[in-house]
């Protein structure tokens, strides 16, 4: 006969186990989102080390790329042959280096009582290389009608300013610099670095084509580096 | 096992089902494809759908036919232009495959421009899919992009100066364009390394962008499902559905949305009890008013 037990007995008082109220959980420190856990503190670790890895990529492959090209043109003098190439009351076209060849830079040598102007050919508008007409005595722009006076200053056409011109001095061939009233025929003409100017030829850094030098309009460029 | 029973008899096919299977089950290469091509359209779904492709298609005739002019250009100014016309003139099927290249070029900046179209008249840029249209925005900036890189690498006269001309306008955008412009010509005016800033920005550069940012695109258009054309059946039932509700609760008096405040004809002039008179000493008032 099996024993009796207290399943048996519907009134016996239980004696089993009772659930018991766990009341509060212990307060746990990874719960404080404050609290920098191992996981926590080794995804950090590792991310900003990844960020660390790849800026030392990226910043000096970005530098390589972008610094080198920011860099001014490097003021030089450019012999473009003796003055009695360039004679008087007239406007001559030549090639001059420019920084490199592949810049095509032409400058008309304008020569004329008693003074001498040499007028870079890169249109101030966005920048196609302008042609001089002797018949007109003017300097026409193929791309967008801009046209310039004999000495360069805007007559029609969108351009924002004249046209640049360049720096020049005249040395004897044993190397003296001469004004351009006693130079003689065999002395050299030097070609040196660009400037830009307004309308009443007040000179200015040099500035890119379509950037005006004077009003308002100035401000949206930054100043070249001076 | 029961299963050998169904399925292709043919040994040949069975084996390529067991090397498809093989992959699949590494990989998920069948499913993924699956996933991306084997997706339901909208019924009306027709021929204007398929000018994304046909972008797509023209990137990869770009693709093909640019790596096998790379094989015979020289990025160098002194070089390429004899480059160019040693391939045009000398080599076999060159003149082909460069016009393919050119042509291309000019039929991939048509059919982007159509595509972006036909997804702004068929309103497909709308919830969900905004991200597809911003992805493709970019991915038409770079097509043009590419046109402009690629025009200067012939470096003929027309070439040197469309591209002068389109850097200075560049430089003339307030701010960031000048330096902006020196970046893109290695320089304050074009240089020795202007040629091969420009043939590595074309062909290495802007590419990868542009795998990217299509991978992404498609991704998209595979998530989200092909837009349905305005004149969608379905599209038009819907709306009709919903046209019919709110003339029915119209009719039922119903406020939907704003309510409008109902217009009535003016009532006869109000005209209420007597005042009281001196003619009788006992007025009364039916409503008993007055008192």
């Amino acid at each position: 006969m099996p024993e009796k037990n207290d399943l048996d007995d519907a009134t016996a008082p239980y004696s089993g186990p009772r659930a018991v109220d766990p009341g509060e959980p212990e307060p746990r420190l990874e719960d404080d989102p404050d609290y920098v856990t191992r996981t926590r503190f080794l995804s950090l670790i590792a991310l900003a080390g990844g960020v660390a890895m790849t800026a030392a990529i990226v910043v000096p492959v970005v530098g390589f790329a972008v610094a080198p090209t920011l860099e001014p043109e490097p003021p030089r003098w450019v012999d473009v042959g003796p003055l009695k190439d360039f004679p008087d009351g007239e406007t001559t076209s030549i090639a001059v280096a420019g920084p490199a060849t592949e810049s095509d830079r032409r400058v008309f040598i304008r020569r004329r009582d008693d003074e001498l102007i040499p007028i870079w050919n890169r249109c101030a508008h966005l920048g196609c290389p302008v042609a001089y007409s002797p018949g007109g005595d003017v300097f026409a722009c193929p791309c967008h009608g801009g046209a310039y006076n004999s000495r360069g200053l805007v007559t029609a056409g969108p351009p924002a300013r004249p046209l640049d011109r360049l720096d020049y001095k005249i040395v004897t061939p044993d190397g003296k610099d001469v004004a351009l009233g006693d130079a003689k025929d065999e002395d050299r003409l030097l070609i040196g670095v660009a400037y830009s100017i307004d309308e009443d030829e007040q000179s200015f850094t040099l500035r890119g084509p379509g950037e005006s030098v004077t009003g308002v309009l100035r401000n949206l460029y930054p100043s070249p580096g001076a | 096992m029961a299963t050998k029973d169904i399925g292709p008899k043919n040994p040949v096919a069975q084996t390529g089902d067991m090397v498809v299977d093989y992959v699949d089950h590494r990989t998920g290469a069948k499913t993924g494809l699956n996933w991306f091509l084997n997706r339901n359209i909208p019924a009306e779904t027709g021929w204007f759908q398929t000018l994304g492709f046909t972008a797509l298609a023209l990137f990869g005739l770009q693709a093909v036919t640019g790596i096998i002019l790379a094989m015979y250009y020289r990025p160098d100014p002194a070089t390429a232009y004899e480059s160019i016309r040693v391939i045009t003139d000398d080599l076999t099927w060159g003149w082909l495959v460069r016009g393919m290249h050119k042509w291309g070029a000019s039929a991939m900046v048509v059919v982007v421009f159509l595509h972006m179209g036909r997804v702004f008249f068929f309103g497909a840029y709308k919830y969900p899919r905004e991200l597809t249209w911003v992805t493709g925005a970019l991915l038409l900036v770079m097509t043009l992009f590419m046109g402009l890189t690629g025009y200067l690498l012939v470096w003929d006269q027309k070439a040197y100066w469309a591209t002068v001309v389109a850097v200075n306008i560049t430089a003339s955008a307030p701010v960031l364009g000048p330096y902006i412009a020196d970046i893109l010509r290695a320089g304050p005016e074009f240089g020795p390394s202007t040629l091969s800033r420009f043939y590595s920005i074309h062909m290495l550069l802007i590419p990868g962008g542009m795998i990217a940012f299509i991978g992404i695109h498609l991704f998209l258009v595979s998530k989200l499902g092909v837009a349905e054309p305005p004149w969608s059946k379905r599209l038009q039932m819907v709306e009709r559905e919903k046209e019919e509700a709110k003339r029915q609760a119209a009719r039922d008096r119903l406020p939907t949305g704003r309510t409008r405040v109902p217009v009535r004809a003016p009532d006869h002039p109000p005209l209420r009890t007597p005042a009281p008179t001196d003619t009788s000493e006992s007025a009364t008032t039916p409503d008993g008013g007055g008192s």
